[in-house]
């Protein structure tokens, strides 16, 4: 539990920046700090654009998780108690461990480092045509609520002599919606990780979800979708492409 | 009594008659004694919606405990009232522990001379996995052939709501509702079918993302008569 620890006292120091999950997304890397086989990261001057996110260190490791997992567990049956059910029923023995490894199991994007899951799978192409990788199911969960999002992401971008292994597009979307997220910073990471890996001509995100918390709960809509997009390059400033985009991901 | 049985599965002393309930969170004033149990669970919810106030903040303090130990920041401004918000949320999705069948039904019970099937099918219905703790959601279908004693319709509907909002199995789930209809109206049979997606299959664990789980209860008629349940199944059929 040090290294968490280390890493709240570290947290206070940057509280201006913190609208961004996932700790280092961005951020000054504090020099000294190792998170554990961080290799590959530099240190690079301050400068706090969520372009910086796809070097970012893991800020959480298995070990982590394994060390944490009493303590969500004992935090689960406290609330398993306070909504006044039993926790020694039959049902819900072994529910706090589940829960908690269920909830880890939501938020494993922050185990992961898109420069692990992209590095082999750059290929030099000479292709210049649109790319859409569409209907790619994404599960979530709302920061604010802790409740699930779950929807549908479509990205497509335009190769500047590089493109991308397909299935590594349906992984970053993963590592960035396993976590706690609000679904506008959702879209711009994908967004901006693609940018920063293959540096494309363009690249255009939309992801359209169901959120839990105004179905379940609050307003209760079942039917009602939120649709956010991101578009960077080429796709924001030529309308044209963007409708190409728009049009193949609807059909 | 068979409902008082399916009753106290969950929300009140679970799958067991006891004879000394003693609860460390608040109400310690409700010991059960088992000649007492019929009675008490008409009248007594296993948790007041008064003392949900109180109960805040130990759940806030949990979910907080919960956010640091999954590696994040508490003090983010996404996450700052999370811990409030979270428990508030959760305390609305298990709210059915408030409620008992008598409250909603006891006035809107009418004598028809009606012996035909009647159906409300569709009714949305979210609740959490007991296990897991994450939820499942679906439609519910009820039918049920009424013996001079009709429900109001809205009813149906509302024992869904106060079944499906607690930690539940949708086995226990379609039974409970059954069952409550059948004490209540006492009715020639009762029917009633669950389709529901579980996100605890769909996000983690096999992750099968189409699959929908269907359990169904049939009582009286509906399980003797197989002509009773065939109306019943091709009618709730979704077109």
């Amino acid at each position: 539990m040090e290294r968490s620890k280390q890493k709240q006292m570290n947290e206070s120091e940057n509280e201006a920046d913190s609208a961004i999950n996932g700790h280092f997304d961005g951020r000054v890397k504090i020099p000294g700090w190792s998170a554990g086989g961080a290799a590959g990261t530099p240190s690079t001057a301050p400068s706090s654009s969520v372009m910086e996110s796809w070097r970012e260190e893991r800020t959480r490791s298995l070990e982590d998780n394994e060390l944490s997992l009493p303590s969500i567990a004992a935090a689960y049956t406290t609330i398993l108690r306070g909504l006044g059910e039993d926790p020694q029923r039959q049902g819900l023995l072994k529910t706090p461990w589940r829960a908690a490894t269920a909830m880890q199991f939501f938020t494993k994007g922050y185990q992961e480092k898109i420069i692990d899951v992209l590095n082999d799978a750059i290929f030099d192409e000479d292709h210049d045509e649109m790319v859409i990788v569409k209907d790619i199911d994404m599960f979530s969960m709302c920061e604010h609520h802790l409740v699930p999002i779950f929807g549908r992401v479509h990205i497509g971008y335009l190769p500047n002599k590089r493109v991308l292994g397909l299935s590594k597009l349906a992984r970053i979307v993963e590592i960035y919606s396993r976590r706690l997220q609000v679904q506008e910073r959702l879209t711009k990471q994908i967004a901006v990780a693609i940018t920063e890996a293959l540096q494309p001509a363009g690249v255009g995100v939309v992801v359209e979800a169901t959120h839990m918390c105004m179905v379940m709960r609050g307003v209760q809509k079942m039917n009602s979708k939120t649709v956010t997009s991101t578009m960077l390059g080429v796709f924001r400033e030529d309308p044209k492409t963007r409708d190409e985009f728009l049009t193949l991901i609807r059909s | 009594m068979e409902y008082q049985k399916a009753a106290e599965l969950n929300g009140l002393c679970n799958g067991k008659i006891v004879t000394e309930y003693l609860c460390r969170n608040g109400f310690s004033e409700l010991t059960v004694d088992a000649k007492k149990v019929a009675v008490q669970h008409k009248n007594e919810t296993s948790r007041k919606e008064a003392e949900d106030e109180s109960r805040l903040p130990a759940l806030e303090e949990a979910y907080t405990t919960i956010l640091r130990g999954l590696g994040e920041n508490t003090d983010r401004q996404g996450l700052l009232k999370t811990p409030l918000r979270a428990a508030k949320a959760m305390q609305f999705l298990t709210k059915g522990y408030h409620e008992t069948i008598y409250d909603v039904l006891n006035d809107a019970i009418f004598d028809e001379d009606h012996e035909e099937l009647v159906i409300v099918k569709d009714i949305d219905m979210f609740s959490l996995c007991e296990h897991h703790l994450v939820p499942f959601f679906g439609k519910v279908h009820i039918g049920y052939l009424p013996s001079k004693k009709v429900v109001g319709l809205s009813k149906l509907a509302r024992i869904v709501e106060i079944y499906s909002r607690r930690l539940q199995v949708q086995e226990r789930l379609t039974k409970q509702i059954a069952m409550a209809i059948s004490e209540a109206l006492q009715p020639v049979g009762v029917a009633v079918v669950i389709e529901a997606a579980h996100m605890c299959m769909v996000m983690r664990g096999v992750q099968k993302m189409n699959s929908r789980t269907v359990t169904s209860a049939m009582l009286g008629a509906f399980r003797e008569d197989p002509k009773a349940r065939e109306e019943f199944l091709a009618l709730t059929k979704s077109a």
